[in-house]
């Protein structure tokens, strides 16, 4: 690099930058479209249909499965697949199980180049973007499965054995069910019974309440919240039912449609003001911003914070930091004041862990068996017991001693009855939903650097911006 | 570290610094007198200074490396109480769960195989293409230079995508020599650039000589030119070898099957995984792992490395 | 002999040319070519949309504010990389006390520090960037508790999770990894300038300082200049600290967003990769930019020895 070369490096890149305009009509000769050739999948050839084999399954095709390994680990898929291969003998050894953290980094490449695995659990904080999935047709539709018998009970389908509302999560316009949530997630505001007794408090219903709770923590050094600061989208799990206890859940219907304005709602702005407050009395819990979801349910388990927005696959994925006599539990956001829409118990709860079968898959039918399979009683109990979280099977709790953060969150469920709400952001529009409102707003305002006014601004706007993109495909509760 | 070590007690110390310590001439210098009394003075303090400032920016250096080290050996209860305080006692048992359950080891020997591959391919076709291009006059010659050596300024980023479809459409995708391939015409820019020019000043006497004795091109590059050219081989060597070793765009997009996954990935993974499991000891331990060998085999050659690198970089 | 040396010739070259060709240069002029498509990444088809992804690009906030922070990264981690390197090169080798035979000489125990700041440089950046990541944790990460640990706790900060730090604390990393190689680049430099250029300046009556800006500097001006460039992709770069330490990623309220992330999300998460490849187009004529200023910023007179 030293002065050696006869033609100075001045005049090197000018070159090679005029050269670059040449070699593009030169070069778009050689290179045939990269895009060219989605070859037609080679699907395997479909099984022969019985009683047992309701989807026609090859019985002797390979099958490939990739789980995301988080709050809920594998071992639950890798029990499943064993009755899979015990159910189709002949695919002893062909069952490939891979299960990552990073479903994106791994499997979006899988998508693109064609060779998607046949069943993927699409989850965790790097989840690929099911509206894109959806609009750019990437999935098969769930359909057959749904209207296939259930295992345990021939005489009825898959769709009938399933909670409430699993089904339409699937949809995002139309018939076609493009995924099955399999867990079924109880989002609130959770705590430690044991904490909140040691400072001879109850949870509190109403607002007011919690002020005042988190100010006698204070004073005893403890914070009132703490929240995953790295991935502020936690904070939605409490506080859009909270927006919908106050406003009615067309608030939450609104903002979902995209809907001009929607964040301007009054329920909106009691919302985050009563938020703000939280971060204006310090009862935040400090460093928060800067947290991972791991590092914030440890403090948190570590008692050095009461409240923490989460969903029920924390109990699981915090085993390993929660003491013995923590007493997990969740409740519903308390209530802000008289006027609101809807009760105190009004929660989010709503599918989690979404499979999905992508369209490309070689053997979508094994795909869809072995969901078929794990919504069986067996599989169910062996779910619930591994990761103490509800499945989307309705029932499977029988006989089971539930541990206490998942006992909480049934008994909640219960006590919420019809008002559930479930807000579809985070699945029709991924990046509006963590990244913009997540990061860019919510995050913000928590810590302190944006007020509850500049905060709805930035929400509508990003709202807006997603609204007039048309690269983005929209979706809207019917 | 820590203190302000008397250097030639020092490991690595090369002769010139061993010359014997300033005379007294220079501790006590007649005012004015000389040209070496006067910057003995000014250089006291000077010396001072700047061994205050060396030692300081020393310390930012080690002290992230310490403490991860240090982290690797505690529990994960102790990484959160006491991220400063010394383990109480070593667990290394972080280390073989790294090692084991992380499968670096894996990840170690697949690094190894690729970038070993690499390199020579790298090396061989790079020194071809060079010497052509040095030496020879041909029509088109000035096109294929700039061709290579336009590419030091794109951005990789911009070819990633089409480039995954190209792989694809090839069947290269998440095999070792795809990924071989690509890091070798990844690497070819800096390694034309960089040994044309480096061929351009080496005398062409010799390879005339050898031509007139009746050697064939192909053997006066091998035999005479390769030999003359090694110190710029050494130096762009090690150069690609520490971006081929560190790469870690491209085998993330173009290599992910789970057995074939790179040390920089693997390393990722874990701390992804790390996010979910709360196992920061293990992760810890996976850093120390991969960073371990490659500072042992830059201290063992430290000098080739240095001069290999500057050498280069300085004709 | 003529027919001999074109056989030579292509023999030669070809290997290395139709690989060069197949994957470098052929994805780039593709990347063009998509980027006036509406190319999804994800199936085959797709149309010409003309400039289209052009018009969005240019309206798109979250694109300028990724070229300010590029702009940014351009300007500071270059300038204070080369510029620690130079100074700690300079107090290598003339920052020690004068000697009998010498008017300069190097520190004592200077090819210890060398190999010391060389450390970061033989480390792949996804180690760093994980290691740093740790470091800037603000409940147990190594500065706050050091900081805590020596009582200067009104210091601490949340660094990567605020907005107005997040961008300085990549830059921190980015200059801490590459700090090294340029020392030993400088010194190795600055070791080959003759001790009698020194000796005239000083008995010129230059102090140190002067010799520096007057006899060092540009002695090394080409090697800088090289310098520059290197860091300057580097620089533009940045995709591995960004996606690896910051939070979202992309930092909080986008506040360290680059373009290199970016066009990784928008083909790898939105499914756009028409998109994409305008924004790595924008990239490729943002680097072409930076290294047309530097070469003309950098004519300047040789100095020979």
């Amino acid at each position: 690099m030293g002065s050696t070369s006869d033609v100075g490096r001045r005049d090197l890149i000018k070159r090679s930058a005029a050269l670059g305009l040449v070699t593009v009509p030169a070069m778009s000769a050689l290179s045939a479209c990269a895009s060219g050739g989605d070859d037609d999948s080679k699907k395997v050839d479909k099984g022969k249909k019985s009683a047992k084999n309701p989807l026609a399954v090859n019985e002797s095709a390979a099958l490939d499965v990739v789980i995301f390994d988080g709050g809920f680990g594998q071992q639950y898929a890798k029990d499943a697949e064993a009755e899979y291969v015990a159910a189709f003998p002949k695919t002893k050894g062909k069952v490939k199980h891979a299960a990552t953290q990073k479903i994106q980094t791994v499997l979006q490449p899988r998508f693109n180049g064609g060779t998607p695995p046949d069943l993927v659990d699409n989850s965790g904080a790097e989840q690929m973007d099911m509206g894109t999935l959806v609009g750019k047709n990437q999935l098969t539709d769930l359909t057959p499965l749904l209207d296939a018998p259930s295992l345990d009970d021939p005489n009825k389908t898959v769709r009938e054995t399933l909670r409430p509302g699993v089904v339409e999560m699937g949809q995002f316009d139309g018939k076609p069910v493009w995924i099955l949530y399999y867990a079924y997630t109880v989002y609130g505001v959770w705590y430690s019974k044991s904490n909140l007794a040691k400072l001879d408090v109850e949870y509190p219903e109403t607002w007011d309440d919690m002020l005042k709770v988190c100010e006698k923590a204070k004073k005893k050094n403890i914070a009132g919240w703490t929240y995953p600061g790295k991935y502020p989208y936690y904070l939605p799990f409490s506080l859009y039912p909270f927006i919908a206890k106050i406003g009615g859940r067309e608030v939450l219907d609104s903002i979902d449609n995209l809907e001009p304005n929607a964040w301007k709602h009054p329920a909106v702005k009691a919302a985050f003001e009563a938020y703000y407050e939280l971060y204006k009395k310090g009862y935040i819990l400090k460093g928060t911003p800067g947290l991972t979801h791991i590092e914030s349910q440890t403090a948190w388990n570590q008692g050095k914070a009461l409240f923490i927005p989460n969903g029920s696959w924390v109990e699981n994925e915090a085993k390993k930091t929660t003491p013995k006599d923590f007493q997990m539990a969740v409740a519903a956001p308390s209530s802000l004041d008289k006027s609101d829409k809807l009760p105190f118990g009004t929660l989010w709860a709503s599918g989690g862990e979404p499979f999905i079968v992508p369209k490309s898959a070689k053997n979508p039918e094994g795909g869809m068996e072995l969901l078929r399979i794990m919504l069986g009683e067996k599989s169910t109990k062996n779910f619930i017991k591994q990761v103490s979280s509800l499945s989307s099977l309705n029932g499977g709790t029988d006989g089971l001693s539930l541990p206490p953060g998942l006992a909480s969150a049934q008994e909640a469920l219960t006590k919420a009855g019809k008002n559930v709400v479930n807000p579809r952001l985070q699945d029709w529009y991924v990046t509006l939903q963590k990244q913009q409102i997540g990061v860019g707003a919510l995050g913000e305002m928590m810590a302190g650097r944006m007020t509850p006014a500049e905060t709805i601004k930035k929400c509508q706007k990003f709202a807006d911006d997603t609204a007039k993109d048309d690269a983005v495909k929209k979706y809207k509760h019917v | 570290m820590t203190s302000h070590a008397e250097p030639s007690e020092l490991p690595g110390v090369t002769k010139e610094d061993e010359a014997p310590a300033a005379g007294p001439a220079a501790k006590q210098p007649p005012p004015g007198f000389t040209p070496e009394g006067r910057i003995g003075s000014e250089g006291k303090v000077l010396n001072v200074f700047s061994h205050g400032i060396l030692v300081v920016w020393g310390l930012l250096v080690t002290l992230p490396l310490l403490w991860a080290v240090m982290s690797s050996l505690k529990t994960d209860k102790q990484i959160f109480t006491s991220p400063w305080g010394l383990p109480s006692a070593l667990h290394f048992d972080n280390w073989t769960r790294a090692w084991s359950k992380s499968n670096i080891g894996d990840f170690f020997l697949n690094t190894i195989l690729v970038v070993g591959c690499s390199l020579i391919g790298t090396m061989l076709l790079g020194s071809m293409a060079a010497y052509i291009l040095a030496r020879f006059e041909f029509p088109g010659k000035r096109f294929i230079y700039f061709m290579f050596v336009g590419g030091m300024s794109f951005p990789i980023i911009l070819a990633l995508v089409p480039l995954f479809f190209v792989m694809k459409n090839m069947s290269l995708l998440n095999t070792f020599h795809g990924l071989i391939l690509v890091y070798i015409a990844y690497s070819l820019p800096f390694t034309v650039f960089f040994l044309t020019s480096f061929f351009k000043t080496l005398p062409s006497s010799v390879a005339e000589a050898a031509l007139i004795d009746g050697a064939s091109h192909t053997r006066t590059f091998f035999q005479v030119m390769l030999p003359m050219a090694k110190p710029g081989l050494i130096s762009v060597g090690i150069f690609n070898f520490l971006g081929q070793w560190n790469q870690y765009m491209l085998p993330t997009v173009l290599n992910t099957d789970e057995d074939k996954r790179v040390l920089t990935q693997g390393l990722v993974q874990l701390a992804a995984s790390q996010q979910y499991k709360g196992d920061w000891s293990a992760l810890f331990a996976g850093l120390v792992l991969a960073m371990l060998p490659v500072l042992a085999v830059y201290i063992l050659f430290q000098r080739q490395v240095q001069a290999g690198l500057t050498a280069g970089a300085l004709k | 002999m003529q027919h001999g040396k074109y056989r030579f010739i292509a023999g030669f070259l070809a290997l290395p040319v139709i690989l060069y060709a197949v994957f470098v240069i052929s994805p780039f002029v593709q990347a063009i070519y998509y980027s006036f498509t509406d190319w999804t990444g994800l199936s085959s088809d797709f149309t010409m949309v003309g400039f289209k992804n052009y018009n969005w690009l240019l309206h798109d906030d979250l694109f300028w504010k990724a070229v300010g922070h590029n702009v940014v990264l351009l300007l500071v981690v270059p300038l204070v990389t080369l510029g620690l390197g130079l100074f700690f090169a300079f107090m290598l080798n003339v920052g020690g006390r004068g000697r009998k035979n010498a008017a300069v000489s190097g520190v004592r125990g200077s090819s210890l520090y060398k190999v010391i700041y060389f450390f970061p440089q033989v480390l792949s950046i996804a180690i760093v960037a994980l290691l740093f990541q740790f470091t800037y944790n603000p409940r147990n990460g190594a500065i706050n508790s050091f900081l805590d640990g020596v009582g200067l706790d009104s210091l601490q900060q949340q660094w990567l999770a605020d907005p107005k730090l997040a961008l300085w604390c990549l830059m921190a990393v980015m200059v801490w990894s590459n700090v090294g190689f340029y020392v030993v680049l400088f010194s190795a430099g600055m070791s080959s300038i003759p001790r009698d250029f020194y000796e005239a300046a000083l008995l010129d009556g230059a102090n140190r300082i002067k010799t520096f800006f007057k006899i060092t500097l540009p002695l090394l001006w080409d090697t800088v200049q090289t310098g520059w460039i290197y860091m300057g992709i580097i620089a533009l770069d940045a995709f591995a600290v960004v996606q690896i330490m910051t939070v979202g990623p992309g930092g909080p309220a986008d506040s360290t967003q680059v373009m290199g992330y970016y066009v990784y999300t928008k083909t790898f998460h939105d499914g756009q990769a028409g998109r994409a490849t305008t924004i790595g187009v924008a990239m490729l004529i943002v680097t072409l930019i930076f290294a047309v200023i530097v070469t003309r910023l950098g004519r300047r007179e040789r100095l020979e020895y």
